[in-house]
C-alpha cells in the first residue's frame, strides 16, 4: 500500500504558474484527476512520476522525493500521454525489454503476463509500428504493469480510444484498485472518471478545486444556481406560475422573447417545469440550460 | 541481465543499436567512410603513395569533417530523437541509473566511430601509404580519441538543447574550421586539432604546431569524462512533461 | 432563431440555428497574388521575420557576419589604397562567395529545413494543398523564397564591395561590369545550393538530421574537390581537378564564372578552354533542373 503524498506544491515557468499551491494525498484505489484542459494535470502527473521538480512544495512516494530518485521507479509505473514510441520493435521486445530495464530476474515472463493482462497477446509479435492508437495504449499499459507496480499513472488514457477499449481500460483499472494499487488517472470527461474512480480530485487553472467522492462532487456541482432560457407560448403565464414554485430563485421576462429562470434546484426544477406547462396548458418550444459547460462548473467550484 | 553496477546496460546499449540507423542517417553514416575510402583510392591511383597527398587526404576529409560528422550523427541520432518525442520516458521511467544510460548510448556512438570513422581511416591510410603503417595507425587512433570526444560533447549538448545538431554544426564549422583555421590560438580549445595533436606524435608527421602532446591527451581525455558526467547529471534532472 | 418542428410522432425533428454565419463573398486576389504573398511570406521568414525573436539569431548573425568581412575589405580598400598600391578589389566578386562558403552553408543548412521540412513533418502542408494554390506552384515558390534569401546573403556583400569600390575611385565602367559578373555568379550559385539543400530537406524529414545532411552534402564535397585539386595541381594532372570541379556547387560555379567573364583564378585548378566551360555550365543547369523534377516528384508522393 503506497500513497503520494503532495504537499503545497506549486510549479511556475518564468511568470506562468502551472500549479498554485496544490496538496492532496493519492491512496490506494483509484483516483480520477479531473480538470479542463490545460488546468495542469500534466503538470501534475510529471511532479508525481519525478519528471518534474515542483518549484515549492514537496511531492513524495512513501516519504521519499520523487525527483532525482531513480530506485522510486520500481515501485511506480508511468504510463505517459505522447504517443511516440520504440516503433522498431515489436510489441513483445518492447514490454521485455522495459522488463529488463526494471531489472526483472525473469523479463520473458513477466512481459507475457503483462501482454496477458491488457489482452493484446495475439498481437505481441507484429511491429508496433502496425498498431493503431488503442494498441499502442495497452501496449504502453504493459511497460508500466511489468514491474508489477505498486503505483500507476496515467495522463489522458482514455484518448483516442473507442467504447469497447475504454470499457476494458476501466475494467483493467477497477480490478488494479481492487487489489492494493495506487491508480491514477487524468481525464477532462466527467463520465469517464466517474465510472472508474472512487475519489476524485479536481483541479482547475493550476488550483486543486475539489476533493472528494464522485457523489459529493455532483452534488457540489448540482447545489448551485441553475439558468435557464425559456421559449414558450405564453411568456408572462409561465413565468408567474414558475415564480409560485419554490425551486426558482428567480425569473425575468426578455425583451426579445422568452424567460430567463433562476432555479435553485435542478433536479425538482427539471420535474416541475413540465407538470406546470402542462397544467396551465403552455407550450414549451425551448428549454436550454446557459451554464452546463465543464469549464462554467469548474469556475463555480473554484470560486466557491 | 545487467547489474545496476556495471559500466553499461546490456538492453540500452542493444535499443541504441537498433535505434541509430534509422531511415537517413544510417545512409549518411556508411557514405561518409564510402566517400573516404574512394577518394584515397583515386588519390593512390593518381599520384601513387606520396606523403603530402596522403596528409591532407587524411587530415583535411578524415580527421577534420568525416570523424566528427560520423560523431555527430551517431550520437544526436541516439538522443536527440527520443527526447524530442518523449520516447525517452521509457527508459527514465525505470530503476537504472542515468550515468549508465549515458555511457550506454555513448558505447553504441563510439562503435560507430569505431566503425565508420577510425577504421576506414586506417584502411584509407593503407591504401595511401602502404609503405608507412604508422601513418596509418596514427589517424586511426587520432580518429577515434576525436571521435570519442566529440561524441561526449554532442551527447552533451542533445540532452541540453533541441538545436543540439545546429549547434554542434556550428562549433564544427565555424570555430574548429573558419576560426580555427584564421587563429592558431584556438588550438588550444578545439578537439581537431588536440587529435592532430595526437597523429603527429604517433604517425610522425606536422600537422600542428606547438601543442604538448600531453596537454592535448589530458585535454581530450578531460573534455571526454567531464561532458560524459554532465550529461548523466542532466538526465537525472530531466524535465519532461506530457504536453510539449 | 429557429423553430423545431414536430414531426407525425410528436418528437422534434433536427434543425440548424441561424448564428448569422456568413462564407466571405467578397472579392479575391487571384492565384498570381497568392503566389507572390507566399514567396514574400517565405523570404522573410528565412530571415526570421515575421517569426518569433529566436528564429531571427541564427540567420541574423550568419548575415552579419557574411557583411563584416565586406566592410572590413572596404574599409581598407578605401583607406589604404593608395599605401599598397591597390587598384582593385582585394577579395575579387567571384571569390567572395568561395571565401566565405561556409557561412553560406551553414545558413543554407540551417533555413532549408525551417522552410521546407517543418511542412513535411508536422504536416501541415496538408492545409497549403488543400487550398487553390496548386501542389507545384507550393514547391516552386518554396524553392524561390529559399534561392532569394540566399542570393540576399551572397549578393549583399558583393554590392557592398562595388559601393565601396566606386567610393574608392576604382574604375567603375570595369567594377560594374565585375560586379555584374559576380552577381550572375551569385545568382547561380544561389540556385544550386537551395535546389541541392531543399531536396535533402524534403527527404530526410526530420529537421536535426536534414540539416545535418546538407552540411554533409556541402562540406564533403567541397572538402573533397579542393583535397583532389589540389593533389592534381601538385602531381601534373590539371584535367582531373577541374572534372573534380564540378562536384561542389562553389567550385561548379566559380568555374562557370571563370570560363564565361575570366575572373581570377580561386581555384587551384579552374577549367581551362571552351568546352571544359560549356561542360561547367551544362552542369550547373542539369543540376538544377534534376533537382527541381526530383522535389516535384517528392512532393507528388506526399498525400493530404
Amino acid at each position: 500500500m503506497s500513497s503520494i503524498v503532495v504537499d503545497h506544491a506549486s510549479r511556475w515557468f518564468r511568470n506562468v504558474v502551472a500549479l498554485n499551491d496544490v496538496s492532496m494525498t493519492i491512496g490506494p484505489g483509484v483516483t480520477g484527476l479531473l480538470g479542463p484542459n490545460g488546468a495542469g494535470k500534466s503538470t501534475l502527473i510529471a511532479l508525481m512520476s519525478g519528471f518534474l521538480a515542483p518549484s515549492s512544495g514537496s511531492v513524495t512516494l512513501d516519504g521519499e522525493p520523487l525527483w532525482r530518485n531513480e530506485q522510486v521507479y520500481r515501485r511506480l509505473g508511468l504510463v505517459p500521454e505522447r504517443e511516440a514510441l520504440f516503433d522498431h520493435l515489436t510489441g513483445r521486445q518492447f514490454v521485455v525489454a522495459c522488463g529488463e530495464l526494471h531489472g526483472l530476474p525473469d523479463p520473458g515472463a513477466a512481459a507475457q503476463r503483462a501482454i496477458a493482462t491488457i489482452e493484446m497477446t495475439e498481437a505481441q509479435d507484429r511491429s508496433i509500428s502496425t498498431y493503431s492508437k488503442g494498441m499502442r495504449q495497452r501496449i504502453k499499459m504493459a511497460s508500466a504493469l511489468v514491474h508489477d507496480p505498486a503505483v500507476l499513472l496515467l495522463d489522458e488514457p482514455f484518448n483516442g480510444m473507442d467504447p469497447r477499449q475504454r470499457l476494458h481500460l476501466m475494467e483493467l483499472l477497477r480490478t488494479m484498485g481492487a487489489e492494493g494499487r495506487t491508480v491514477l488517472f487524468s481525464s477532462h470527461i466527467l463520465e469517464e472518471v466517474e465510472q472508474v474512480a472512487r475519489h476524485i480530485e479536481v483541479v482547475v487553472a493550476g488550483r486543486h478545486a475539489a476533493s472528494g467522492d464522485f457523489g459529493a462532487i455532483r452534488r457540489l456541482m448540482t447545489d448551485r444556481p441553475n439558468r435557464f432560457v425559456i421559449r414558450s407560448g405564453s411568456d408572462r403565464t409561465l413565468a408567474s406560475v414558475l415564480l409560485a414554485d419554490a425551486s426558482v430563485r428567480g425569473v425575468r421576462l426578455r425583451p426579445e422573447g422568452g424567460l430567463e429562470v433562476e432555479a435553485s434546484d435542478f433536479g425538482r426544477f427539471s420535474e416541475v417545469l413540465p407538470r406546470l406547462a402542462r397544467e396551465h396548458a403552455v407550450r414549451l418550444h425551448e428549454v436550454t440550460p446557459t451554464d452546463e459547460s465543464l469549464e462554467s462548473v469548474f469556475s463555480y467550484l473554484v470560486s466557491s | 541481465m545487467s547489474s545496476l553496477s556495471a559500466p553499461v546496460h546490456r538492453t540500452v546499449v542493444r535499443l541504441g543499436v537498433r535505434s541509430v540507423f534509422g531511415r537517413w542517417r544510417g545512409v549518411l553514416l556508411f557514405a561518409l567512410p564510402v566517400v573516404l575510402l574512394a577518394l584515397a583510392v583515386l588519390v593512390r591511383v593518381l599520384v601513387g603513395q606520396d606523403r603530402l597527398a596522403a596528409e591532407s587526404t587524411l587530415y583535411g576529409l578524415g580527421l577534420v569533417v568525416i570523424t566528427p560528422l560520423v560523431a555527430l550523427l551517431a550520437t544526436s541520432g541516439l538522443l536527440a530523437p527520443e527526447i524530442d518525442d518523449g520516447s525517452i520516458a521509457y527508459l527514465l521511467a525505470t530503476p537504472v541509473p542515468r550515468w549508465q544510460i549515458v555511457t550506454s548510448k555513448l558505447v553504441v556512438a563510439l562503435g560507430c566511430v569505431v566503425a565508420f570513422a577510425a577504421v576506414p581511416m586506417l584502411v584509407a591510410g593503407l591504401v595511401l601509404r602502404s609503405d608507412d603503417p604508422t601513418l596509418a595507425l596514427g589517424f586511426g587512433l587520432g580518429a577515434l580519441a576525436g571521435g570519442a570526444a566529440y561524441c561526449a560533447v554532442f551527447a552533451w549538448l542533445s540532452v541540453l538543447t533541441r538545436h543540439a545538431i545546429v549547434i554542434g554544426l556550428i562549433y564544427l564549422l565555424i570555430w574548429e574550421g573558419l576560426l580555427g583555421g584564421l587563429l592558431s590560438g584556438i588550438r588550444w580549445l578545439s578537439i581537431g586539432r588536440w587529435s592532430a595533436e595526437l597523429v603527429d606524435r604517433i604517425g610522425g608527421v606536422f600537422l600542428v604546431d606547438d601543442l604538448p602532446v600531453a596537454y592535448a591527451v589530458v585535454a581530450l581525455v578531460v573534455v571526454t569524462a567531464l561532458a560524459t558526467w554532465r550529461t548523466g547529471v542532466r538526465l537525472r534532472a530531466f524535465n519532461l512533461t506530457g504536453d510539449e | 432563431m429557429a423553430e423545431p418542428q414536430e414531426t407525425p410522432t410528436g418528437r422534434p425533428a433536427g434543425v440548424i440555428h441561424d448564428l448569422g454565419y456568413r462564407p466571405y463573398a467578397g472579392p479575391r486576389l487571384g492565384n498570381r497574388e497568392i503566389a507572390w504573398s507566399f514567396f514574400v511570406t517565405g523570404l522573410r521568414n528565412t530571415f526570421g521575420l515575421g517569426r518569433s525573436g529566436r528564429s531571427k539569431v541564427l540567420p541574423m548573425t550568419l548575415f552579419a557576419m557574411m557583411l563584416l568581412p565586406a566592410l572590413i575589405l572596404v574599409g581598407v580598400l578605401v583607406q589604404a589604397k593608395d599605401v599598397l598600391g591597390l587598384d582593385a578589389q582585394i577579395v575579387s566578386y567571384s571569390t567572395y562567395p568561395l571565401t566565405t562558403q561556409l557561412l553560406i552553408s551553414v545558413f543554407v543548412a540551417a533555413q532549408a529545413p525551417a522552410l521546407i521540412s517543418r511542412d513535411l513533418r508536422f504536416r501541415s502542408i496538408t492545409l497549403y494543398l488543400a487550398r487553390p494554390m496548386p501542389r507545384t506552384v507550393y514547391v516552386l515558390v518554396r524553392l524561390a523564397s529559399l534561392a532569394a534569401a540566399t542570393l540576399v546573403l551572397i549578393g549583399l556583400p558583393l554590392l557592398l564591395l562595388y559601393l565601396g569600390g566606386l567610393l574608392a575611385d576604382l574604375p567603375a565602367g570595369r567594377e560594374t561590369g565585375r560586379f555584374l559578373g559576380g552577381m550572375v555568379g551569385a545568382v547561380l550559385l544561389a540556385l544550386l545550393l537551395s535546389c541541392l539543400s531543399a531536396l535533402v530537406a524534403a527527404l530526410t524529414v526530420r529537421r536535426g538530421l536534414a540539416v545535418a545532411g546538407v552540411i554533409v552534402v556541402l562540406l564533403v564535397s567541397y572538402t573533397v574537390v579542393t583535397t583532389v585539386q589540389g593533389i592534381a595541381v601538385g602531381t601534373g594532372h590539371p584535367r582531373v581537378g577541374e572534372v573534380a570541379g564540378l562536384f561542389s556547387p562553389f567550385t561548379l560555379v566559380n568555374g562557370v564564372q571563370r570560363a564565361l567573364f575570366d575572373v581570377p583564378r580561386a581555384t587551384p585548378t579552374p577549367p581551362e578552354g571552351a568546352a571544359m566551360g560549356a561542360l561547367y555550365l551544362a552542369v550547373v543547369v542539369l543540376v538544377v533542373a534534376g533537382s527541381v523534377a526530383a522535389l516535384l516528384a517528392r512532393y507528388r508522393r506526399v498525400s493530404p
